[in-house]
């Protein structure tokens, strides 16, 4: 070897020497090449893991649109003022200089000490930031501390929800404070306020991690998730994908620089089968009709089954709830008697009362009675043993139509007697009522109530059925129920899968491709004859035509058919505490297009407090069909599918 | 690679080594550079001012030492040799008196713009008192009388370092003091069996250190004990009651903290480093700002720097080391010999001590890497002792 080349035979210290730095030397690049080769990964990593933090950044939220595109939810910017703690060690250095006691201390009282530095530089920036914005900017010592124990690396906001003057203020500044700078931040909100409120849903603030993302954070910005409604049904399609951003940061843990790692995907948008200016029109009407109307309505396209509205009354304000909501506001929404939260199209149980009339007039139609066919009505009529029950039509003769329009008790609990309930039973199955429909909010959604045979423990009374032929006693429904009813009346008897939501479209322009359009669905087909249709169908249209109950929907030139209905609310004790009233139509009488349920709880009756309610809605539905021949609105193109 | 044998008589520089020198301090102005910008307490200082000026400063000061001292025959130096390691000996008690106290341990003298580490200078005369003492026939040195002088003025220095506390410098006396030792011929027995009981001695004292119940304790200064067992693992909050736990497990961390942090910087270079003024750990100040441009330098290099930066560095110290044996083979007396011997037993124990403690291969002592650790004093000596290998390789062949 060349080192020992020089060194004489006869030296064995010399050469041992040698050998001892040589096997030295080589030790210590074996260590080297061991520690910066074979295991430097792990020393890569262990560098990661002590100087990166990773944040998650959610992604910004889908939108939420009506069948023209408008959106209905969408996300504001929210221009914030934040503190960036990275550069303000300095000023806390100074400020400790500055505020130095000279008696020793120990270490515990110092760092105590050096909290209150701080925070007093923290607080004098916060003050500094409020003369620019002209408002408050209020920190407390907890919520700094707090921020700074915690996420030293992630900026502390100040000042939220600037308005464009307070922005140009803080931007025109010659000088801006050290620390302070503006960012942006999406924040959900509801562009109409109570409009749909009950249908779209709200928001509360979560951070959690949600499946396929990955779970280990070290800190996360807020975020928000869906509870109710289509928020909360379509979470996950509307939050897209959080984001990664690492940031780096030094041995005390304030930020040196950050990099994204993954991209927050954004939300896919969800276009809703609504029609924000039905729905608005239905709103309208719902509150004009009582001093803080308790209600629904539920407008559907009888041809296709897309809810076109879906109102319920009293609504509230879903902004409330971000970025968090008072208790004040809280306590409105716990009303127990309006409960405004509830949505009443969907959420509760009716009885129907006379609009339940249409299903047994199926029934007594399918068995074969006769509308021709004339019938004594004294005003009453008493089945079996029980209390007579009162017939607010008139006393004297009645045939199909004209029993129908005056909503006569008498003559469809005689003549659904005579058909029998099973029939009656066998049309409400068809018609699928007491099933939830599979509206996707299946959290609100409730099933109303029809009796199966064989289901009631108790033995099946004529009075059972007497009450159940006009829509009292055994039976529930929702008004997202009738208006199915109702349009399978109109639509020649198919019976409609209601779809909600058309199309989920990504919002990236480039992913439209993608969108995902629901299809329109068919549950079952009635199976009654056209006769029996076009009957029940003349007897709407007289009823609103031909002095009927449900004269106030009467439009000329738009020809509305409906059928009202007062149904008794009992307490438990079988005493008539309040009246739900209904009206339930389809229009025009022609060629129907539209079904429109009214339901208001303590109305006074369906024609005086529902029909006019219909009226206002079938006015905007002109409106709408006016406008639509004009410029026909797109409904997108089915997409290619998938998702 | 090295050159031919020189029959002339006109002195000749050693290039090579000149060479490897001149780059370890090159190498080392610009590291300490990288390791310093980043911190706020030197970067805010005007330039000539901060380490990496002060480290060519001394650098330059210490070449001209080393040119005037190749003016001087080196045996002509050895006479002064006695003068040189009792000053030293004396310097070290100074420390005593007028110390700078840091970190509980006196290692510094005062002199105003300047701080001397005395241990330093006591390394270099050691040498040369070493050399000078067992320059003597062979014969002599089979004397015990001889040999035990000899043990004695290795181990008076070592004692008065290690009393400082300075228990890494004290340590290099020893490698140093039996290389030279054996180098002049002493009984390869005599050392063995003196190293052989050094060995048991240091294994008891580790077992009582560390595993005796506290009366029978030898009595180890706190940092010391603790540093020891840092480097052994044992846990030294086992005992204690609980809060007292907590609190010596912080400080636990806090040792250990050094090591690990210097392990990551240099395992975290990988093949090619990350780039000079790049380091992560010296930017975010992992790598402790305090101790990174002296103690800790070499984990800086090999994080900018990376394997083939270690290699480099490793390389050049070899070049040091043997060209210094070879000048110890070529030397024409045995006084040049045993200089040449024991300046390259220091570099390379210092070497070894440093970057094995960087990759955790030897415990953490505040040894200095030559050359390439900022610090006037160590800088000085390392070129000092350079000097003396190209001395003796000047006049190897003058007679």
């Amino acid at each position: 070897m060349i080192v020992f080349d020089e060194l004489k035979k006869d030296d064995p210290q010399l050469r041992t020497l040698t050998a001892g730095v040589l096997l030295g030397m080589a030790t210590l690049l074996a260590g080297l090449w061991y520690v910066q080769v074979i295991t430097s990964q792990r020393f890569v990593d262990n560098q990661k893991a002590q100087a990166y933090r990773t944040v998650r950044i959610p992604a910004a939220r889908g939108k939420i649109l009506d069948r023209y595109n408008r959106p209905m939810a969408d996300n504001y910017p929210n221009y914030r003022v934040s503190l960036y703690l990275e550069e303000l060690p300095r000023l806390f250095k100074a400020e400790w200089r500055r505020m130095k006691p000279d008696h020793p201390m120990k270490r515990e009282e110092r760092m105590a000490y050096e909290a209150t530095v701080r925070f007093r530089v923290v607080s004098n920036l916060a003050a500094q930031a409020s003369i620019v914005l002209d408002q408050p900017v209020p920190v407390t010592y907890a919520q700094f501390a707090e921020h700074y124990n915690a996420q030293l690396a992630l900026p502390l906001p100040l000042a939220n929800q600037l308005n464009p003057v307070q922005i140009a203020r803080f931007e025109e500044q010659p000088v801006i404070p050290p620390g302070l700078d503006l960012d942006v931040q999406p924040m959900r909100y509801y562009l109409y306020g109570t409009t749909a409120a009950h249908l779209l849903g709200y928001l509360q603030r979560d951070t959690k991690s949600w499946e396929g993302e990955e779970a280990e954070y070290d800190f996360r910005l807020p975020d928000y998730r869906g509870v109710v409604g289509i928020e909360a049904t379509f979470d996950s399609t509307l939050r897209g994908r959080a984001g990664v951003k690492s940031v780096l940061v030094n041995n005390l843990g304030y930020r040196q620089s950050e990099s994204t790692w993954v991209e927050a995907e954004p939300g896919t948008n969800v276009v809703l089968t609504i029609d924000l200016d039905v729905q608005r029109a239905a709103e309208r009407g719902l509150q004009a009709a009582l001093n803080s109307t308790r209600g629904a309505v539920v407008v559907m396209d009888c041809r296709d089954g897309d809810i076109l509205a879906l109102a319920s009354a009293p609504s509230f304000d879903p902004n409330r709830f971000v970025p968090r909501i008072s208790r004040e506001d809280w306590e409105i929404l716990s009303d127990p008697k309006l409960r405004p939260q509830m949505n009443r199209a969907i959420q509760e149980n009716y009885a129907p009362g006379s609009i339940f009339k249409i299903v047994t007039a199926l029934a007594c139609l399918e068995s074969g009675l006769d509308p021709q066919a004339v019938m004594y009505n004294p005003g009453y009529i008493q089945v079996g043993r029980r209390r007579p029950i009162h017939d607010l039509a008139p006393p004297g003769d009645y045939d199909f139509k004209k029993a129908f329009i005056h909503s006569s008790n008498t003559y469809f609990i005689s003549n659904g007697l005579a058909a029998g309930i099973d029939r009656i039973l066998d049309i409400a199955h068809r018609l699928h009522l007491g099933e939830k429909t599979g509206l996707p909010m299946p959290r609100q959604e409730v099933a109303g109530h029809i009796p199966r045979p064989g289901e009631d423990p108790i033995a099946w009374h004529d009075g059972d059925t007497a009450n159940l032929c006009i829509g009292q006693g055994n039976v529930d429904v929702t008004p997202l129920q009738m208006v199915i009813m109702t349009a399978a009346i109109a639509n020649g008897g198919k019976v409609l899968k209601p779809r909600l939501v058309d199309r989920l479209v990504p919002q990236d322009p480039l992913l439209e491709g993608q969108a995902w359009t629901y299809p329109r669905g068919l549950y079952d087909e009635l199976g009654v004859s056209r006769r029996t249709l076009e009957i029940i169908r003349d007897a709407m249209r007289a009823d609103v035509e031909e002095d009927g109950t449900g004269k106030a929907a009467r439009i000329p030139g738009f020809r509305v058919c409906g059928k009202t209905g007062t149904a008794q609310v009992t307490d438990s004790r079988s005493r008539v505490v309040d009246h739900t009233t209904w009206f339930a139509s389809f229009a025009p009488y022609e060629n129907p297009r539209y079904a429109v349920i009214v339901m208001v709880e303590s109305g006074a009756s369906g024609g005086g407090t529902c029909a006019p309610i219909a009226k206002e809605i079938y006015l905007a539905l002109r409106k709408r069909d006016t406008a639509a021949t004009a410029s026909l609105p797109s409904t997108a193109p089915v997409g290619k599918g998938g998702g | 690679m090295i050159g031919s044998v020189d029959h002339e008589t006109r002195p000749r520089i050693d290039w090579l080594q000149l060479f490897a020198v001149l780059a370890l301090i090159s190498i080392g102005t610009a590291f300490i550079h990288s390791a310093t910008s980043s911190n706020e307490f030197f970067s805010s200082r005007p330039w000539y001012r901060q380490p990496f000026f002060w480290h060519l400063v001394y650098g330059a000061v210490g070449a001209g030492a080393a040119t005037l001292l190749c003016g001087i025959d080196y045996r002509a130096l050895a006479r002064w040799s006695i003068v040189a390691y009792w000053g030293s000996i004396l310097l070290l008690l100074a420390v005593f008196v007028a110390g700078k106290e840091v970190y509980g341990a006196r290692r510094w003298i005062d002199f105003g713009p300047i701080q001397v580490q005395p241990s330093e200078f006591a390394k270099t005369s050691f040498i040369f008192m070493m050399a000078n003492y067992l320059s003597r026939p062979v014969e002599e040195l089979r004397q015990p009388k001889v040999f035990w002088q000899a043990i004695g003025l290795m181990l008076l220095p070592f004692l008065l370092v290690l009393k400082e506390p300075d228990l890494g410098s004290a340590l290099l006396f020893l490698p140093v003091g039996l290389g030279m030792l054996w180098a002049a011929g002493t009984p390869a027995r005599w050392l063995g069996k003196l190293v052989g009981a050094g060995v048991l001695l240091i294994i008891l004292l580790l077992v009582d250190i560390l595993f005796a119940p506290p009366r029978w304790q030898f009595k180890l200064e706190d940092y010391q004990k603790r540093r020891l067992m840092v480097y052994f693992g044992i846990d030294f909050a086992a005992n204690a009651p609980p809060a007292e736990r907590a609190r010596l497990r912080r400080e636990q961390r806090a040792h250990s903290y050094n090591v690990e942090q210097a392990l990551i910087s240099v395992g975290s270079g990988g093949w090619f480093g990350k780039g000079w003024g790049q380091g992560q750990q010296i930017t975010l100040g992992y790598l402790p700002r305090a101790v990174a441009h002296n103690d800790f330098i070499f984990s800086v290099i090999a994080e900018e720097k990376g394997f083939l930066g270690s290699i480099i560095v490793i390389s050049l110290y070899s070049v040091v080391l043997f060209t210094g044996i070879r000048t110890a083979a070529q030397s024409r007396d045995r006084l040049g010999r045993l200089l040449a011997v024991g300046v390259v037993t220091l570099i390379f124990s210092q070497v070894f001590i440093n970057i094995g403690m960087n990759i955790r291969l030897m415990p953490v002592t505040g040894v200095p890497l030559p050359l390439l650790s900022s610090g006037g004093s160590s800088v000085l000596c390392s070129l000092i002792a350079a000097g003396v290998l190209q001395n003796i390789h000047l006049y190897r062949r003058t007679y």
